[in-house]
């Protein structure tokens, strides 16, 4: 994906937020903050996986998301962020 | 005005988490529980072990146990061994299976979500954890009864023979179960019975000079030198034993009557100072019991505190009660909860020990519930509970 596609996102942006704010959150704890239903929650946090930006741990039914604070693209946004936000 | 002067050096020493470095008088049963556990520091993923320890209030239950976690975590992390020692309060979380395995789960996982599975799932999740993290947990489920009465023998068994379905596997945790006595366990069927009852530690109620050495201990620890004289501790030890031998209590009362010296800008705690705090005390409830409960658990109880208070009687009907809770709902300016609901804050209330029903058989229109306050005064306790809801409002 482009880098500006990828950033085009509100939602994909605060999810990062999110998740660099709290470590790890399980979809709908995600969607309850971001203000959205599931299916979108889910469907942004797809694009993030396929770029290695976020990964998920699954426990049964239940995926925890985190940022993949392995991956160059990730410690790249992290530092945007807190740049940015602070 | 002079300056703020203090009898304490660290009044946290007195509080009731603190844990001591030395458990006066609790060394014997301390060896003991480490004796038990040392195959942690050798052959964590060959076996488990599962202890009970018993004894009445303030007996050291909590303290040993927590003392004995410590110690092991430390030991195991200096052999490099995924050690967890993991303290569960069950009736902080209402004796439920599922949210006392979630606040174990949430150790791990602080964001763990709290709906969409089972209790059966949670411990499932909980084993994935300790596998991929190749950890070992020793959990201590305190105020075990509480379990045992909600969950029955199913919790119990699915808990203890957690191991055995996973043959093969490394073993992951090890229990200690505190409870006050054996007696709560004797309504668990025998196969759920006989899980648990193999290592018991039954800590005996401490005498007036074992007392005294507890108190002499935390005093070293908690005030400035010469302040507390030895006229003080002996009074405190006194009460305290007076109280089935309850250091917490002593300890409490100790900390309550260095407040009552600082208000009064006195040099040492006299024993006045431990008079006026023991007529404010009340040792069998916890404020933060009290504090724990919903709006409407407090609100009920209030009205259930209000009606002793106005009648001389030892029991209210659930009428009489339903009627004064209304009655405080309309001062509180809020909506009343239906009749089902305030049978559920009963049981919670019960569960708590705060208040005590029976039920009444006599009579051709069926059975009436009688509630009564075993142990606390009816004015400390709505004068505590409106100070709650007091702060909370603001």
């Amino acid at each position: 994906m482009n880098i500006e596609d990828f950033f085009s996102s509100r939602l994909r942006m605060k999810i990062l937020k999110i998740l660099s704010e709290v470590g790890e959150l399980n979809i709908s704890g995600i969607a309850r903050r971001l203000g959205v239903n599931y299916g979108t929650t889910n469907k942004h946090l797809k694009v993030l996986e396929n770029e290695g930006v976020v990964k998920h741990k699954r426990f049964g039914r239940i995926r925890i998301y985190r940022l993949n604070t392995h991956s160059p693209k990730t410690k790249a946004i992290q530092d945007l962020l807190e740049v940015w936000e602070r | 005005m002079s300056p703020y002067r203090s009898v304490f050096k660290d009044e946290t020493k007195l509080d009731i988490n603190y844990v001591p470095y030395t458990l006066p008088h609790r060394d014997r049963e301390l060896r003991l529980l480490m004796e038990f556990f040392s195959f942690l520091l050798r052959v964590p993923e060959k076996m488990t072990q599962r202890v009970m320890i018993t004894g009445d209030v303030g007996t050291g239950k909590t303290a040993l146990s927590q003392r004995f976690g410590a110690d092991i975590t430390r030991e195991a992390n200096k052999r490099e061994i995924n050690l967890r020692y993991i303290h569960v309060n069950c009736r902080e979380y209402r004796g439920s299976l599922f949210l006392s395995l979630h606040h174990v789960v949430s150790i791990f996982h602080p964001n763990f979500p709290r709906r969409g599975y089972s209790a059966e799932e949670l411990l499932g999740i909980l084993m994935q954890i300790l596998d991929e993290q190749k950890a070992h947990v020793v959990l201590t489920l305190d105020e075990f009864e509480s379990l045992v009465e909600r969950e029955g023998s199913e919790a119990v068994y699915k808990l203890t023979r957690l191991q055995e379905i996973r043959l093969n596997k490394p073993q992951r945790i090890s229990f200690i179960c505190i409870l006050r006595s054996l007696k709560a366990i004797e309504q668990l069927d025998a196969s759920a019975r006989s899980t648990l009852q193999s290592n018991i530690i039954h800590l005996d109620r401490y005498s007036k000079q074992q007392l005294t050495d507890i108190l002499n201990n935390r005093v070293s620890l908690a005030f400035k030198p010469l302040t507390v004289s030895e006229d003080t501790v002996s009074l405190t030890a006194e009460l305290a034993f007076s109280e089935n031998g309850n250091a917490r209590f002593g300890i409490e009362l100790l900390w309550r009557a260095g407040k009552y010296a600082d208000a009064e800008d006195l040099d040492t705690v006299t024993p006045e100072c431990v008079r006026k705090a023991a007529s404010s005390i009340y040792a069998v409830i916890r404020k933060s019991d009290v504090a724990s409960l919903r709006l409407h658990e407090k609100l009920f109880l209030l009205g259930i505190a209000r009606f002793f208070k106005q009648h001389e009687t030892a029991y209210v009907s659930l009428a009489e009660a339903e009627q004064a809770y209304a009655v405080v709902c309309e001062e509180f300016d809020v909506q009343p909860h239906s009749h089902t609901q305030l049978w559920k804050y009963l049981r919670t209330l019960s569960t708590l020990g705060v208040v005590k029903t029976e039920v009444s058989a006599t009579g051709s229109r069926g059975r009436s519930t009688f509630v009564s306050l075993p142990r606390i005064p009816a004015y400390e306790l709505e004068k505590e509970l409106i100070n709650i809801l007091q702060k909370e409002k603001s």
